[in-house]
């Protein structure tokens, strides 16, 4: 699945601070990974891992008290982090798109959704009115929107169909990059099948490379190609998503498969203890205290990532 | 009810934080304790600087005495001590503003919370009367009243209540209609609370910091409205507070007579009550939306 | 078969929006339309009531919970109606009906300390003679929860974690001893890793407290591996019943076969066979009420009756219901 060839994203050691009045909050604390054309990219983890920050890092969201002491982002050979602003004005939604969060309750609920996506289409790309209100009518029919969409208000629609009008807008100016952030809370069940399906058809209709970020494991199971799982801050485990489901190697990524319930699944387990707070890692692995396997070593010394098999990194002691 | 009395004890520790929040809450408060210090202690401060004399007392000292060491703001036409003249004008200014302001909020609160909470027939039976004694004109009435019957200090103080009160109750209304919709709620009907305990343990205590901006601008409204009342010539003679000084200082000319010092006095007098209410109310409202002041990157 | 625990007979509930002074027009939602449903008192079971949103599950929960109030219908606890038992002896009512809400954080009053939650239903209920008593009761109770008291009590609910927050709720619980435990969406807000330890203390109390649940999700991977049988909820209409195994195996109304078939199996072996159609996902027809079967408007196998009629739950083989024409 790991092709040989150059990576559309590379973030290397990234780290994000945030000060605050209680002390020095290590958000994201040395992640790296590397996402490839035409693949879905999956990074899940649970509440508090950091994976919405990791995303504002990447795309230079991050605002103050909040700040990026180390790391790089590499996107088609240029780092992101060290580029003027206008210059990543140029590219975010045209090489790069981003579905935050809750993205649907973010449309103006006084505009026609035909508006807000031209009005974004005409900023970004170098188009007229009309140019963008054909784009933006065939976006819609892309996502499986009756046209008539397109002249209604957002509170007519119904949460599946502004996420798909929010997806239209991002994939209007094919970008290369798409990075969507929780993209099916709050949806119901047949409606997230079709978001999720939509979004993994992505790469293979127009080549892209999708990042999602979320909590839901069996959504990941379901499109990715490739996963990355967050703890506390740091990447643990990098695989393909058949060797992570089939053969996790990390403690908490063997924790967390084993703690998803499912059609079938006769007994799940959870994981001890709770999520340690930002403040307050614990020294050595973040994971120890947590640990089944832990050994003196983890508690001492953080462990590194290391690429353990062609296509496999794991951050853990052996 | 008794761990509701527990928990506002242990709360005091709380409140103690918020004034680190914020800057305003810390000069407001200490501004306020200031001019309550002053107004409390008025009494014994004149006894000992005016020889056991009231300020009030016509025709003790020389008359028109310009300011010196024993009257820091020298004597008037009556050859009363002004300084004390104006503490005993600040404290039943404040008595004015705390009387009328706390009754109107009592009134205000309950009714809010009442109407919110209950809704139906009830809510708008006592929206009804809200909005009425809005649209009244209160000056006017607050005039006829004055003019035509003798007016004490507890009177005046009930009368300035009863037309303020309607002012915050909106605003308390509107919000404990959003928290009657939370889970706690549910959680206390399904544990068998009555009507009652709900209204007054779980959304009253949510509703602190508004009550307290409510008390705030009721004080304030209170003080405004009495001297409004003043100046017109109107209250109790009795009731010596900065707005009767203000009248009298108008009716006598104090500005031609050039008393430059007695005026600044009570003009900052006043002006100390304003702010440091509003300075409070502001300070509230950055203690509990820190949000305003910084964010702390969650 | 001895009374059941709890009857529902044709429940429906309708709610009007809007309105007011006339000048906006009233709408009316049906939230539940005829619905009925049997919990069994002889054995101890969780029922999952399986729906997706708008399709009025947690109008079922707080009607049963005496929240809200049917339009019509008879809903019954142990033969008697809820509205009777709430005006008569509401406390022994409350007494064995309880719930689990879905948010662990609004749940707690952010006044007041979390143990406050328990030390309520202990006055209220009786379940102490003294405040010595009810402190032992909460320590005891707490510990018989694997929870410990001198990390937990004396915090206040935003110290807590969402987890921590839920299985102190279920500590309440278990300080009740309620008949029944009415579930809504207990674990959406909870992590995944937490999910199971939550799950466990479900079912160690149907297995060895004997307290029914009715267990209200969207989450089939959840029902199935928590319930003994399901109901199926669409717009109000329970369209199919019956024991979990039997449901999720052999789904027999298409509604049921479309919800199996579009769940996110976490096992990338196990991926979905058949694209949804985008198109057919949502449609803005409104369905008039009381016209014909709700799922019409999706339904691949609908017929004309099946648009004109509404279909009745019928028992079709033993223990299985179902609503439809086919």
């Amino acid at each position: 699945m790991e092709s040989e060839s150059m990576s559309v994203l590379e973030v290397q050691n990234l780290k994000i601070y945030y000060e605050s009045v209680w002390g020095s909050y290590k958000a994201i604390d040395g992640a790296s990974f590397k996402a490839y054309r035409n693949e879905v990219f999956s990074i899940a983890g649970e509440s508090g891992c950091g994976k919405s920050t990791l995303v504002d890092g990447i795309l230079r969201l991050v605002k103050p008290p909040g700040y990026i002491p180390e790391g790089r982002v590499i996107f088609e050979g240029t780092d992101l982090l060290g580029i003027p602003e206008d210059e990543l004005r140029r590219i975010r939604w045209v090489k790069i798109a981003y579905v935050p969060q809750g993205a649907m309750s973010s449309l103006n609920p006084v505009i026609r959704v035909e508006e807000q996506m031209t009005d974004a289409m005409i900023d970004h790309g170098s188009m007229n009115k009309e140019e963008a209100r054909e784009l933006a009518i065939s976006m819609l029919k892309e996502v499986g929107l009756p046209v008539e969409v397109a002249r209604m208000y957002p509170h007519e629609l119904s949460g599946g169909m502004k996420q798909r009008v929010i997806i239209a807008t991002a994939i209007a100016l094919k970008p290369i990059l798409i990075i969507t952030d929780e993209p099916t809370t709050a949806l119901d069940v047949i409606v997230q099948k079709g978001i999720l399906e939509l979004l993994g058809s992505l790469k293979e209709k127009y080549g892209m490379t999708v990042i999602v970020v979320s909590h839901d494991m069996a959504a990941h199971a379901q499109i990715a190609d490739r996963i990355a799982i967050m703890y506390a801050g740091k990447v643990v485990e990098i695989g393909s998503i058949h060797d992570i489901f089939e053969e996790p190697l990390h403690p908490y990524t063997k924790g967390l498969i084993s703690a998803i319930p499912a059609m079938g699944k006769k007994s799940i387990k959870g994981i001890p203890g709770l999520a340690p707070s930002p403040l307050d890692w614990p020294q050595g692995c973040r994971f120890h205290p947590r640990c089944p396997y832990a050994r003196d070593i983890c508690s001492e010394v953080e462990p590194s990532m290391k690429e353990v098999s062609p296509g496999r990194h794991l951050a853990c002691h052996p | 009810m008794s761990e509701l009395l527990g928990t506002l004890k242990r709360r005091v520790s709380g409140f103690i934080s918020l004034f680190k929040r914020s800057l305003a809450l810390r000069v407001g408060v200490a501004l306020l304790l200031l001019l309550i210090f002053l107004a409390i202690f008025q009494p014994i401060i004149d006894q000992y600087r005016l020889e056991g004399h009231e300020a009030t007392d016509l025709g003790y000292f020389e008359k028109f005495l310009p300011p010196s060491l024993k009257h820091p703001l020298g004597t008037d036409q009556f050859g009363r001590d002004v300084l004390g003249l104006h503490l005993t004008g600040l404290k039943f200014s404040l008595i004015v503003g705390a009387l009328a302001g706390s009754v109107a909020t009592l009134i205000s609160v309950c009714t809010a919370i009442i109407a919110g909470y209950r809704g139906g027939k009830i809510d708008s039976i006592l929206n009804g009367v809200t909005n009425s004694i809005l649209v009244i004109p209160s000056l006017p009435i607050l005039m006829v009243v004055a003019f035509y019957t003798r007016l004490d200090l507890v009177s005046m103080c009930l009368t300035l209540a009863a037309f303020s009160w309607p002012w915050s109750t909106r605003v308390i209304r509107a919000q404990v209609l959003s928290l009657k919709e939370r889970t706690y709620v549910d959680l206390a009907k399904v544990s068998g609370e009555n009507h009652f305990e709900i209204m007054f343990a779980e959304i009253l205590p949510n509703l602190i910091p508004y009550i307290i901006v409510g008390l705030g601008f009721s004080v304030i409204g209170a003080i405004f409205a009495e001297t409004g009342l003043r100046i017109i010539g109107l209250g109790p003679t009795t009731v010596v507070s900065l707005g009767l000084l203000i009248q009298q200082a108008l009716q006598y000319g104090l500005l031609t007579q050039k008393r430059y010092a007695e005026i600044m006095s009570l003009v900052l007098l006043l002006m100390s009550i304003f702010i440091s209410i509003n300075l409070i109310n502001k300070g509230m409202d950055e203690a509990f939306n820190p949000r305003l002041k910084k964010v702390t990157g969650e | 078969m001895s009374q059941p625990l709890v009857e529902i007979k044709n429940l429906t509930k309708v709610f009007k929006i809007g309105g007011g002074l006339g000048l906006v027009s009233r709408r009316t939602i049906k939230a539940l339309d005829s619905v009925s449903l049997t919990i069994p008192s002889d054995r101890a079971a969780i029922t999952a009531l399986v729906g997706e949103s708008g399709s009025g599950k947690t109008t079922m929960a707080r009607i049963i919970l005496g929240l809200l109030e049917p339009t019509f219908g008879e809903v019954l606890y142990k033969g008697r109606r809820i509205s009777d038992w709430l005006k008569k002896n509401r406390m022994e009512y409350l007494r064995e009906v309880q719930p689990i809400f879905q948010d662990p954080y609004s749940v707690y009053n952010p006044f007041y300390r979390v143990e406050r939650v328990l030390e309520m239903v202990i006055k209220k209920f009786r379940l102490a003679s003294s405040k010595a008593e009810m402190r032992e009761i909460i320590s005891k109770t707490m510990k018989d929860m694997g929870l410990r008291p001198e990390d937990l009590l004396g915090r206040y609910p935003h110290q807590l974690s969402g987890g921590e927050r839920q299985r102190f709720m279920l500590t309440r619980i278990l300080l009740m001893r309620p008949r029944l435990i009415v579930a809504d969406e207990p674990l959406s807000m909870i992590d995944v890793s937490l999910r199971s330890i939550f799950l466990d203390h479900l079912t160690s109390f149907k297995d060895k407290l004997g307290i029914s649940c009715l267990y209200i999700t969207h989450d089939l991977n959840v029902a199935s591996y928590v319930s003994d049988s399901i109901l199926v909820l669409c717009h109000g209409r329970v369209v199919e019943a019956g024991p979990k195994d039997a449901v999720i195996e052999d789904p027999l109304h298409p509604y049921t076969k479309l919800l199996i078939s579009s769940i996110a199996i976490p096992d990338p072996k196990r991926r979905w066979k058949e694209k949804t159609d985008l198109t057919s996902i949502e449609s803005f027809e409104k369905l008039k009420a009381g016209e014909g079967c709700v799922f019409s408007a999706r339904c691949p196998y609908a017929s004309e009756v099946c648009k004109e009629k509404v279909p009745p739950l019928q028992q079709i083989r033993s223990e299985r219901k179902i609503a439809c024409f086919l």
